[in-house]
């Protein structure tokens, strides 16, 4: 074994040196240059052929407030109907019986292959199909009379939702190791109790982050049962702007209200993410 | 004469095209431990997960406790049981696994109360009582309310361990249960199978670690190539391998 | 009523325009071409052929009209009808011919020619029972929103319904004309209403489905919408208009849809009573 060695020379001893601060001149300029855009932007809007006295009045406007009101209520129980959907379609399409896994795969292919306000008009003017629907024998009544606007939006928003969203579940569900599904099998679970108790709560985090993003689209997609006369907030805006003609300052109010609810949702979607990673190691900031 | 615990006759396992078991046959008696050894591919693995059917058998049978596993048979054909029945078959068993895979969202406690409560339907403070007594006999009563993720690699092992005694099995199958450790955790776990295994549980354990088997093994069976080559008493397979696939195995390995 | 603001609005008219013989706008003189937008779901008054697909109807014939006797071309273009007010605002189009009626609420920021006489009636299914506009009272009653129907319905309601102790009109809105129309078909609703222009047109599409129940329930005007600073165009085009009445053509485009009963005897100023 060879004697250890004295260590070269020609290295100085550095550690009692400071790291000076760094200038950074270039960010400072490219603040600059965007804060003067958006400065322009803003007094073009302005100083623009926008009556801005129109949009104050109506930000708090009663019919707006509903509206809004609305949409939020709609947003919430279809994301909530599409969740529970997805979640079935989810297991069915993982399940090993080949009539359950194609009639998933069918529900995704329809409800993700045509446009939404497709499937909105249709089940408004369902009707045109069903003329009555029911269940023979014990209760039946007119179509019209049962696809009211809320209705029509509820399932239209919520069966499309369920449809993206049992693709989020199937990923979510995948990702669980599968050493966790064979773990439960031999504690005696079946297959169904051991997704319930053991893989979709740990899907759950892999998952939140995809469903916190439809959710916040779920908020604007309701717009489109404006069309289906769901007297959401573009809907009542739009009668406003009909009996006014001030179309673009009834719209900014619209949109003002929908950036609102989405500033709020985004943080309320990071607490949930960390309530989910509840008993993993977090990775640190 | 007594029936043994377990008995496979002529079972096989294809994987496409690879023969995992080759027609094997061997029995396990109640309070026998039986160290299973061999190099990977082996078919030692797909044995056991046989056994509590993780794995499905193409042919031939596993009596558990003399039950006939995953098929029933009926006019001279054999029909494949339902998952419930098969679930239930599965309860009579107890598996460790080599990577742990406790339920990362559920302290130690809950992880061993889980099977209980959920499938066998006891009532959560007696549970909880069991829990903590299997805790305590693994060592780790002051863990109760940690999370798999706060426990070191050995820790983790012994709760699972403790997780599946819970369930009561008659018969408790460990898969390599100590290859995913640091050296210095594994002297833990052997610890406790060492104990479980003096209070007359029957064990049948993939293993590499030939010092366990010499010490606790009352049988231990070479397989190679999908098939058993040799099976015996500990002493014997280990000190005075009568095959030449044993003894080559062997001294490669020590 | 009527016959005062008939009056009013064309004596304003005879006073504007005979002041001096009325000049094309130089921009539009030079660029020698006029730019109009229309909302082409209208039909008869503004549609796409459904067979060719090309954009038709009695405002495109007299707008075409109006534009040879000026010597300029047009260059159309479509919009959704909540987008025209806003396209004559900012300046996207010179002046409006589209369906779009004459009212008091508009008149702030602009000046009405009127042309048509026009009105909101009601029309049923043809099994319908009603017999009468009064046996509609306490039905429900549709009509494109982003129309004036909707106060026009309300106000009818008011005089004619709850004024004898019926149950008021229930007003439902529909999106556009042929979501009314399929509201109708699913029963949906019990009645629709649309402008009176447009009615001869659905019944000829959908022969004996409809029944247009009473006369139109009000009258108005559609006209031709200029921006309040645009005197100079508006009058140039009202000088035509009104030769195009005299001369006979104004009557021709109008019983080419069948609406010859709908004509007026001159272009009025801003005469609609609503």
């Amino acid at each position: 074994m060879r004697a250890a060695r004295a260590l070269a020379g020609g290295f100085p001893d550095i550690s009692e040196m400071t790291v000076a601060r760094q200038a950074h001149w270039r960010r400072w300029l490219a603040a600059a240059a965007i804060l003067v855009v958006l400065a322009a932007i803003g007094r073009a809007f302005v100083n623009g052929q926008i009556e801005w006295t129109y949009v104050s009045r109506f930000v708090t406007a009663k019919v707006i407030l509903e509206g809004i009101t609305n949409t939020m209520v709609m947003a919430v129980l279809a994301m909530a109907l599409g969740i529970v959907l997805g979640v079935v379609a989810a297991i069915m399409r993982l399940s090993p019986n080949p009539v359950l896994k194609s009639v998933a795969a069918g529900y995704t292919w329809l409800f993700r292959g045509t446009p939404l306000i497709l499937q909105l008009l249709l089940w408004f003017n369902l009707a045109l199909v069903f003329p009555t629907i029911g269940i023979p024998g014990l209760w039946s009544a007119r179509a019209v009379d049962v696809m009211t606007p809320f209705l029509s939006a509820l399932l239209g928003l919520g069966i499309n939702q369920g449809a993206y969203t049992s693709e989020v579940m199937r990923a979510g569900m995948l990702s669980v190791d599968v050493g966790q599904y064979e773990a439960a099998q031999a504690i005696g679970m079946g297959r169904l109790r051991a997704l319930r108790r053991i893989i979709l709560p740990q899907a759950m985090r892999v998952v939140i982050p995809p469903l916190g993003n439809e959710f916040i689209g779920m908020v604007k997609a309701t717009s489109l049962a404006s069309v289906i006369q769901y007297p959401e907030v573009l809907h009542n805006a739009e009668n406003i702007y009909y009996a006014n003609s001030r179309v673009i300052e009834l719209l900014i109010v619209a949109g003002s209200w929908y950036l609102l609810v989405v500033s709020i949702l985004t943080p309320l979607q990071m607490l949930l993410e960390r309530r989910f990673a509840r008993g993993t190691l977090q990775i640190t900031r | 004469m007594t029936q043994p615990l377990v008995a496979i006759r002529s079972v096989s396992k294809n994987f496409g095209e690879f023969q995992a078991l080759n027609r094997v046959l061997l029995d396990v008696w109640a309070g026998e431990v039986l160290c299973l050894i061999g190099a990977s591919g082996s078919g030692k693995t797909t044995l056991l997960r046989c056994i509590n059917q993780l794995t499905s058998i193409d042919s031939g049978g596993i009596w558990l406790d003399g039950e006939l596993l995953g098929v029933r048979e009926e006019g001279g054909r054999l029909h494949r049981l339902t998952e419930r029945q098969i679930a239930r078959q599965r309860l009579k068993t107890g598996m460790v696994f080599q990577r742990f895979n406790l339920f990362p969202h559920k302290t130690a406690l809950e992880n061993i109360t889980e099977g209980p409560v959920q499938v066998q339907g006891r009532k959560q403070g007696d549970a909880r009582a069991e829990a903590m007594e299997l805790l305590g006999r693994v060592g780790l009563a002051a863990k109760a309310d940690a999370y798999p993720s706060q426990l070191s690699g050995g820790q983790q092992q012994r709760v699972a361990i403790a997780r599946a005694l819970a369930m009561k099995p008659m018969l408790m199958l460990f898969d390599e249960p100590t290859s995913a450790l640091d050296p210095e955790l594994v002297g833990e776990v052997l610890t406790v199978m060492k104990e479980l295994a003096r209070s007359g549980m029957t064990m049948m354990v993939v293993t590499h670690e030939l010092g366990f088997a010499r010490e606790v093994a009352d049988t231990v069976v070479y397989m190679d190539h999908g098939a058993i080559v040799e099976s015996g008493p500990a002493a014997e397979v280990l000190g005075r391998p009568r095959e030449v696939r044993t003894q080559s195995f062997l001294s490669a390995v020590i | 009523m009527t016959r005062l603001s008939f009056t009013v609005g064309f004596a304003a008219l005879l006073a504007i325009t005979t002041a001096k013989a009325a000049e094309l706008p130089e921009s539009i003189k030079q660029a020698g071409t006029l730019r109009l937008t229309v909302n082409s779901t209208y039909a008869p008054m503004e549609y796409r052929d459904p067979t060719t697909n090309q954009l038709v109807g009695l405002d495109i014939d007299l707008a075409n009209e109006i534009a040879k006797r000026l010597g300029v071309k047009i260059i159309w273009s479509e919009t959704p009808f909540a987008e025209l007010i806003p396209s004559l605002q900012t300046k996207r189009a010179d002046f409006i011919i589209s369906g779009i009626s004459d009212r008091s609420a508009r008149r702030e920021t602009a000046d009405f020619i009127d042309y048509l006489a026009t009105g909101p009636q009601f029309f049923v299914l043809t099994e319908n029972e009603a017999k009468s506009a009064i046996d509609l009272c306490g039905k429900k009653v549709g009509t494109t929103r982003s129309t004036s129907f909707p106060i026009e319905i309300e106000k009818w309601s008011k005089q004619n319904c709850e004024a004898n102790g019926k149950r008021a009109v229930q007003y439902a809105p529909g999106e556009n004309s042929i979501d009314v129309r399929n509201q109708l078909k699913q029963g949906r609703i019990d009645a629709a209403v649309q402008g009176s222009e447009t009615l001869p047109y659905a019944q000829g599409q959908e022969a004996g489905k409809y029944r247009i129940v009473s006369e139109p329930f009000s009258t108005g005007y559609q006209a031709i919408m200029f921006r309040k600073d645009d005197a100079a165009l508006r009058e140039v085009v009202t000088e035509h208009l009104a030769a195009m009445i005299t001369d006979g053509s104004y009557k021709a485009i109008l019983d080419k849809y069948g609406l010859g009963a709908n004509a007026v005897a001159h272009p009025m100023m801003n005469a609609a009573p609503q």
